[in-house]
């Protein structure tokens, strides 16, 4: 029983003997990047390099449902691209135009 | 006339995913473009080496899927070109290279 699942997935068209599967695999890496970078200071995040990451994330979610082949395992990894790219966006957003208050109160004492 | 409208109505036209999704990839390319002016303390050597290894492969990718995607195609070769300068700068800015 598992053995013929296994063959199935092993044999899918956009299963591991093919770049449909390692592609998004690797990609990944960019949401694993982005969440390391998380533990950077906002003043390192580049707005227009992460709004691209965002927009890039939603636009694929729906690209990667009308290939052929279709594929869950892109449209799952642009979902993950989307959020880690949004997330930081929001860490960059909320240092420059949100805590200017705190930050001039800081720097009197 | 023919030409654009043969384009407006390709299956993998304006009018479809198959070209809006390499037209938001060709944004990598764009703000690799803009950050190549920024000071190379603010790169980020892990996102710009995952870059380089994820448009590598997604060239590969851009001519297996079906529809076969040239536009997509062209835009990772040109990040491929983008974030191996980016890194090159990295490098040297890190000392690893002279």
């Amino acid at each position: 029983m598992a053995a013929a699942k296994f063959q199935a997935l092993w044999n899918h068209p956009a299963g591991p003997k093919t770049i449909h599967f390692w592609a998004p695999t690797f990609k990944w890496v960019i949401s694993i990047a982005n969440v390391a970078d998380f533990s950077k200071p906002p003043e390192m995040i580049s707005y227009p390099h992460q709004m691209v990451v965002a927009c890039t994330g939603i636009i694929w979610s729906r690209y990667s449902l009308v290939i052929t082949p279709r594929n869950l395992n892109l449209f799952s990894v642009n979902i993950g691209m989307a959020s880690t790219g949004l997330y930081q966006l929001s860490r960059k957003v909320r240092e420059d135009y949100l805590s200017d208050g705190k930050e001039e109160h800081v720097e009197e004492q | 006339m023919a030409a654009l409208r043969a384009f407006w109505n390709s299956p993998v036209g304006p009018k479809t995913t198959h070209f809006w999704g390499p037209v938001a990839n060709w944004g990598f390319v764009t703000a690799g473009l803009v950050d190549t002016q920024k000071p190379p303390e603010m790169i980020s050597g892990n996102m710009t080496a995952a870059m380089c290894v994820y448009s590598g492969l997604f060239m590969r990718f851009a001519w297996m899927v079906r529809p076969r995607n040239y536009l997509l195609l062209a835009c990772h070769v040109s990040n491929e070109a983008v974030q191996l300068y980016q890194l090159s700068r990295w490098a040297k800015a890190q000392g690893y290279v002279y």
